[in-house]
């Protein structure tokens, strides 16, 4: 459905050019949840904005195939660029206060985004708009219209949010950190509905988070990134009992797990931190946090290898086949 | 052998109060308030580090700020218990969510972790101090070049253990933690847990450990309290709490966190959302949306009942939820009330 190929995108400065992204690529087949995980600095966000070309500037696109459903989307004008976002591209962002327009209402913003999109009266819009209301479980969904964003609670707006995304029907939904605002029972909600209208509809999905936990209930595939890379690409059973990236290995053996932790249990650590943007090591990016480093992941730059169906780009991988 | 106390608190509530309107102040109507901590009772012994978890508004932080004496109780009393080797109270200190809010940008870092020896009087002459806050900073992971250097010059895990250096600068008694990792990158989270571990053990610290995660509180504390909507709804050990909880929200909340098993991709929400904290509900708090609420529930609060392990709970019943009950969640679910 959704195909990315040698994806860079730059930070110019008056010098040189930061590389945000670095030549990164992956796909998102038809009907399935690709989860992207990564900590702050990983470049999730950046590569999900660079989808839908709404990279915050100076950062830019500086190469890199992207393809929709067989059309090449990278290249497009504004113009044509604001009928794939939104109308086939679905976008639900981290903070549902920010995401909506706090002096519209609901049912305005709702209509608005349909009518852009589609070819309806705005009769026909409002039908929908409750209609969609109801789907994504807000009660009242004619009153609901009437309201406001700051009306709502932070659950209920993300909904909202979600309805906007969907409503005009598109072929990807891309989710940017849904539930990381949110407390853990609200979670729950929004990822199980997140997950009802996947059924529902087999939109193509890409989750991006923070958080193992949402990728092993959501996610069909993983795409693990680190400093701009791509670490490991692997379904997500893969990914959390065999996974090949050491970086991908630390960060599962980073999280305290109920089942396993009680006090007196080490939490295994990876140690150091994620580089900054500009600061990024030679070699592989991970190789000064990594125990299987050596000569030659502090000078060649692992390349993304396929093997069995997964991807990965370690010297060293963890029970994989050496590079 | 229990350990002797070291912070009792009876019956504490706060109440953050709004300012009476004019409609109010013209029909005599009192001023309304948030009761955000609500009759609490809570003992911290000595050694040991309780844990307290709850979602955003429960009340837990405005708990740990009432007892680091940042803010007055309204109602109730915390009371310190002085030590019996030295005679008086224990001395509190404090590390704060945000690693970025919480230290002085304006001062060098050797200034920010000498602060608490110089006004607890805790070495004298700068040699010294400037010794003290060295080994201090090598403590937890930092080196004393790091001493001239301002805060904007580390990431946010080494601030987290500047605040600490920070916090062990006070030599402390008591410590209070209020979400220490929650803004921290997962490989940093694990790293600064560990440091406070160790840290805990060595020092032999009390502490009082407030988070959102489960999972991390479980790898943190003895005891843990569990609050919703300004109460401590239940408190036990860590096996206890986990293994056989007696508060369907206790329960709930365990099953709610997704877990990292790929095999049981269940979510279990848990049904309706968090009522407005200033209009609890009537009776027991968490009735409209506990699967096991009856009529009595709606109508009376549940008294604060002793387990037979020693934990602490509220609720009319005497449930087995030692698994996630099957609620068989209502059909509207998706429908929850709408929080005003």
């Amino acid at each position: 459905m959704l195909d990315v190929r040698g994806l860079t995108v730059t930070l110019p400065t008056e010098t040189v050019g930061i590389t945000a992204l670095d030549g990164i690529s992956f796909d998102v087949k038809p009907g399935e949840v690709l989860g992207i995980v990564g900590e702050s600095g990983a470049g999730k966000s950046i590569a999900g904005a660079a989808i839908i070309d709404l990279l915050v500037p100076p950062l830019k696109r500086t190469a890199g195939a992207i393809t929709l459903a067989g059309e090449r989307i990278d290249h497009l004008d504004a113009q044509a660029m604001r009928k794939v976002r939104g109308r086939r591209i679905g976008y639900v962002f981290q903070d549902p206060m920010t995401s909506l327009n706090p002096v519209l209402t609901v049912g305005r913003q709702l209509i608005d985004t349909m009518r852009a999109h589609l070819d309806i009266t705005r009769g026909m819009a409002r039908r929908k708009a409750a209609e969609w209301l109801d789907r994504v479980g807000l009660p009242n969904p004619r009153e609901t219209l009437a309201r406001y964003p700051h009306e709502l609670s932070g659950g209920m707006r993300q909904r909202v949010v979600i309805a906007l995304a969907l409503c005009a029907d598109p072929v990807l939904l891309i989710a940017d950190e849904p539930t990381t605002a949110l407390d853990v029972s609200v979670q729950a909600h929004i990822l199980q509905l997140l997950r009802d209208l996947h059924e529902e509809s087999g939109i193509s999905m890409i989750l991006i988070t923070h958080d193992l936990g949402v990728v092993s209930k959501m996610a069909d595939r993983v795409a693990v990134f680190y400093a701009g890379r791509v670490a490991e690409i692997s379904t997500v059973t893969e990914l959390f009992e065999d996974p090949r990236h050491p970086y991908a290995e630390g960060l599962l053996q980073a999280t305290p797990r109920p089942s396993l932790t009680g006090r007196g249990h080490v939490i295994q650590q990876i140690p150091g931190v994620m580089p900054a943007l500009g600061k990024i090591p030679g070699g592989c990016a991970f190789h000064p946090r990594c125990s299987r480093a050596s000569e030659a992941c502090r000078t060649r730059v692992p390349e993304l290898r396929e093997e069995g169906g997964r991807s990965y780009s370690c010297f060293h991988p963890i029970g994989g086949k050496a590079q | 052998m229990t350990a002797p106390d070291l912070l009792v608190i009876d019956d504490l509530s706060k109440i953050f109060k709004r300012p009476r309107s004019l409609a109010d102040r013209l029909s005599g109507r009192p001023a309304s308030g948030v009761r955000a901590v609500s009759h609490v009772d809570l003992t911290i012994r000595r050694g040991e580090t309780l844990g307290l978890v709850g979602e955003s508004g429960c009340g837990k932080s405005t708990l740990a700020r009432t007892i680091a004496g940042l803010i007055a109780p309204t109602e109730g009393s915390l009371r310190f218990v002085s030590s019996q080797a030295t005679g008086r109270p224990p001395r509190v200190q404090m590390i704060f969510q945000d690693p970025y809010s919480s230290l002085n940008g304006r001062w060098k870092i050797a200034d920010i972790v000498a602060e608490p020896i110089r006004i607890h009087r805790l070495r004298s002459g700068k040699a010294d101090i400037r010794r003290r806050v060295d080994e201090l900073l090598e403590h937890v992971g930092l080196s004393s070049s790091d001493a001239q250097k301002y805060p904007h010059e580390f990431s946010g895990g080494q601030r987290q253990r500047i605040s600490i250096a920070r916090a062990l600068a006070g030599e402390p008694e008591f410590l209070i933690l209020d979400e220490p990792t929650s803004a921290l990158d997962l490989s940093v989270q694990a790293q600064i847990l560990n440091l406070l571990r160790s840290l805990q053990d060595e020092l032999h610290l009390t502490s009082l450990f407030i988070t959102h995660n489960l999972a991390v509180v479980q790898v943190m504390a003895d005891r843990i309290g569990v609050m919703y909507l300004g109460q401590v709804v239940e408190l036990a050990g860590r096996k206890e709490i986990f293994a056989a909880p007696r508060h369907p929200y206790t329960r709930l909340l365990i099953d709610a966190a997704p877990g990292m098993d790929v095999h049981d991709r269940s979510l279990h929400p848990i049904a309706g959302d968090l009522p407005n904290p200033a209009a609890p509900p009537s009776g027991c708090r968490f009735h409209t949306r506990c699967p096991f609420a009856t009529e009595l529930c709606r109508t009376s609060e549940p008294p604060q009942t002793v387990a037979p392990g020693g934990g602490i709970y509220r609720c009319h019943f005497d449930l087995d939820l030692s698994h996630l009950p099957d609620t068989g969640l209502p059909a509207d679910h998706r429908h929850p009330a709408v929080a005003r």
